[in-house]
Order: C-alpha cells, then structure tokens, then sequence
C-alpha cells in the first residue's frame, strides 16, 4: 500500500515537472509561430531520451506555406528534425541548416508527410520536444 | 506523434524527467538512471504523461474555409451551427465536439469578414469553454481582443489560433486526451460539413480535391479518438467514423516526388512533388450523406 501511494506520488510529481518542462519550451518556442503565420490550433509534444525520435503524421495542403517550428531544452537548436515523404525522401532536415529551429515549406501540391524529430545528441541527452505548425493565409 | 524506439522508454522517462526538473538538458542522460529505477516503468506513467501515445496533426478548419472562400461559394450563415446549442448541450462528449464545431464555424465566419457572427460565435465557445474548465484558454481578456480587433480577419484568426493551441496544451497537459480529439473531430467534420453541403461544392475540382485529400487525417482522427476514448463515451462517434472511413477508401490518389528547392536565405524550403486525388462521384455523394449525418449526430 505504502509503495503504491509513494509509486502513485511520484507519477504525480513527474507529471507536472513534465508539464513545467515542456510549457516552458513551448512558450519559448510560440515566438517562432510569428504574427504572419495562423496557428493550428494543436500543441504537439514528446518527451525524448538518447537517440529516441518523435514522429507526427501530417497532410501539408497545396498551395500553402508553412512554418515548423521545433524547440527543446533552454535554448534553440536543439532538436533535430527532417520532413519526409510516403517514400522515405528527406524533403528538408534542419540539421542542414544548423538546427534552425524553424523554417518554412512552401507546398506546391498537397502531399502527405512524416516529421521526425530527436534530440541533438551533442547537446541533449533527454528533454521535452516541442513542435508548434502554424501557415500562412 | 509517435516516439521510437519505445523500448526501456518508461524507464527513461523517469531519469530523463527528473534529471531535466534539476537543471535541463544535459549531456549526461543515462547517469542518473540507476536513481530512478525505483520509480514504477510500467506503461502508466507514459499515459499520465501522454507520451508514447499517438498525436496526429488534424488540418486546421481555417485552411478549409479559407479554400471554401477561394472556390468563391456563397457565405451561407445559417450552415453554421445555432449558438443557443451551447446552453442545452450537456455531457463530455457532446460538448467537446461541439466546441470543435463553433471553433470551425469561427473560422468560417472570419474569413467571410461576418465579424458580428464571428464575436457571437466567441462568446458560444467562451460559455461553452467554461463548463469545460476551459477558461484558461477561452475568458474575457480574449473577448476583449477580439472585440477590439473585430475589422482585423488576420488578428481574429490569430487569436483563436492561439487560444484552441493553449486549450489544446491545456489539455493534454492534464490528460485528457479524450477532450482534445474530440474537439478536433466536432471541427474536422464542420469543416467537411461546411464544405460538402454547397452543391456547388462539387462542381468545384480545387474542393473535390481538398475533401479527398482529407484521407490521411481522417484515419488519424479515427486513430485519435479510439486511442483517447478510454472510457468508451465515444463510441457511436467513432463507429460513424468508421464508417466514414470506409467511404473514403475509394479515394484515390497518386504521388510522385520531385527534387525540393531549398533558400536558406530566406529560411524556406520549395516542396514540388506532385500528386493527384480522384474520388469517384457516387462515393463523394455517399461521403456528403455520411458527413452530414455525423456532423447532425454531434449536434443532437
């Protein structure tokens, strides 16, 4: 009984340290998603150990420019992602691009994607991942 | 969103939680392991924390009314849904999917520049906000800016963009999961309502187009919301789903890549693979009954 009420606190505890970690990611991480760009209305988050990747889904509509924003830990660049396509091209890694934790897709034709994103090995071992998609009209 | 690998990942959300709570992101990820393999690593902690699970990005309703203003479709107020249902409308369920509704209504009435229906449709999702102990999200500050800011198309698709992203957080946050998709579902199916119930609609390929190309995201949602209805509240919504499902199985579509053109300079990335979606018109009138029929269920 002891062990559960401790095991049940503890999951508690992590919980909202989870929350406070990842908030305040994705507060720092919302100044990406600029005035020009329309969120889309949905938070999305993973919490990432060692080399583990997050992954999403997603339709990118024609004809529709888009800013991916990407964030964890205290400051940017540290999460690494790539867009990739139904047959495993890689449409854009921001690794490329130092990391840069957003960048904008500019789609011509709607198409269906996957977006993979892990920590920087060289500068995070663990931490909350944070994305954030907005477009613009 | 999907995390992998998942093996030993409860055990290191524990270390790596912890670890991050006493000073970040470090490198050194693995030393404090040991220490927190006292803490429970079975899967419960990734479903108190929502990780691990499934997160899917559903269209934004503002992208279909945005495509709905460009196909030139008559603005038709009364398709949106009445106002007063928020006031009747009781119990989880309902109530989520119809601020869901409202959300993709907001979305519609903004891009048609109907500013008073769109301050009317705010206050609907601020009430209704309410009995979901939303209110850190939707409250009167934000009333107030979309009140001052009621001329601004871009200001007012903004805010709510902003407020339906903390409600999200919020949400998530506090795990229920259940609520965040089936607001996202009462929106997605307003959106394809609003869409599909201008005859119109279908002499228009660009929207054609745009229902099928609603496929993906309508296995994810079916994904979402069976994943998230633990306690099997939702569970006519999600057969109906299904069933749409089914239909949009005729949905065809092709995809061919194309080399992506990168400008560093100014931050973009030019995607330029091409793809085509075809829906054979005895299945789109099936999708449009069926689409209907869902969104009147929601709004029973």
């Amino acid at each position: 009984m002891r062990r559960t009420l401790l095991l049940l606190s503890l999951s508690a505890s992590i919980a909202t340290q989870a929350q406070e970690l990842c908030g305040t990611i994705a507060d720092r991480c919302e100044k990406h998603i600029t005035a020009q760009y329309i969120p889309d209305g949905q938070f999305y988050r993973a919490l990432l150990q060692g080399d583990e990747q997050a992954e999403f889904n997603m339709t990118l509509f024609g004809g529709t420019t888009y800013r991916v924003a990407a964030c964890s830990g205290e400051s940017d660049g540290i999460l690494v992602f790539n867009v990739v396509d139904k047959d495993n091209n890689v449409l854009f890694s921001n690794k490329d691009q130092g990391n840069a934790p957003y960048w904008d897709l500019s789609v011509t034709n709607t198409i269906d994607v996957r977006i993979e994103a892990g920590l920087d090995p060289t500068k995070a071992g663990s931490g909350c991942a944070v994305m954030l998609i907005g477009f613009k009209k | 969103m999907r995390v992998k690998p998942s093996s030993a990942f409860a055990l290191a959300l524990g270390s790596g939680l912890l670890m991050a709570s006493c000073g970040g992101s470090g490198n050194s990820s693995t030393d404090n392991a040991a220490d927190t393999l006292a803490v429970d690593t079975t899967p419960k902690e990734t479903e108190v924390l929502n990780v691990g699970g499934k997160l899917f990005s559903i269209p934004s309703p503002v992208q279909t009314a945005l495509a709905i203003r460009k196909a030139g479709l008559k603005y038709q107020k009364d398709m949106t849904a009445p106002l007063e249902k928020g006031d009747a409308t009781v119990g989880k369920v309902a109530q989520s999917a119809l601020l869901g509704i409202y959300g993709a209504d907001m979305a519609y009435v903004t891009v048609h520049k109907d500013g008073q229906r769109a301050m009317a449709t705010m206050q609907a999702i601020e009430k209704l906000g309410g009995k979901l102990e939303l209110t850190n999200s939707f409250d009167k500050a934000l009333l107030d800016r979309f009140k001052s800011n009621l001329g601004s198309e871009d200001s007012l698709l903004q805010f709510s963009g902003v407020a339906f992203r903390a409600a999200d957080q919020y949400l998530k946050d506090n795990q229920r999961d259940d609520v965040s998709a089936l607001v996202l579902a009462g929106g997605w199916i307003e959106s394809l309502y609003l869409t599909v119930s201008d005859p119109a609609a279908a002499k228009d390929q660009a929207l054609v187009n745009r229902i099928g190309e609603q496929k993906t995201s309508l296995n994810a949602l079916v994904e979402l919301l069976e994943a998230s209805d633990k306690e099997k509240a939702a569970t006519a919504l999600v057969t109906s789903m299904k069933e749409l499902q089914k239909l949009f199985s005729g949905v065809n579509s092709t995809y061919t890549f194309q080399e992506p053109v990168t400008d560093a300079a100014k931050k973009t990335t030019f995607i330029n693979s091409t793809s085509t979606v075809t829906i054979p018109a005895d299945q789109l009138t099936a999708i449009v009954a069926k689409v209907t029929a869902i969104r009147n269920m929601m709004l029973a």
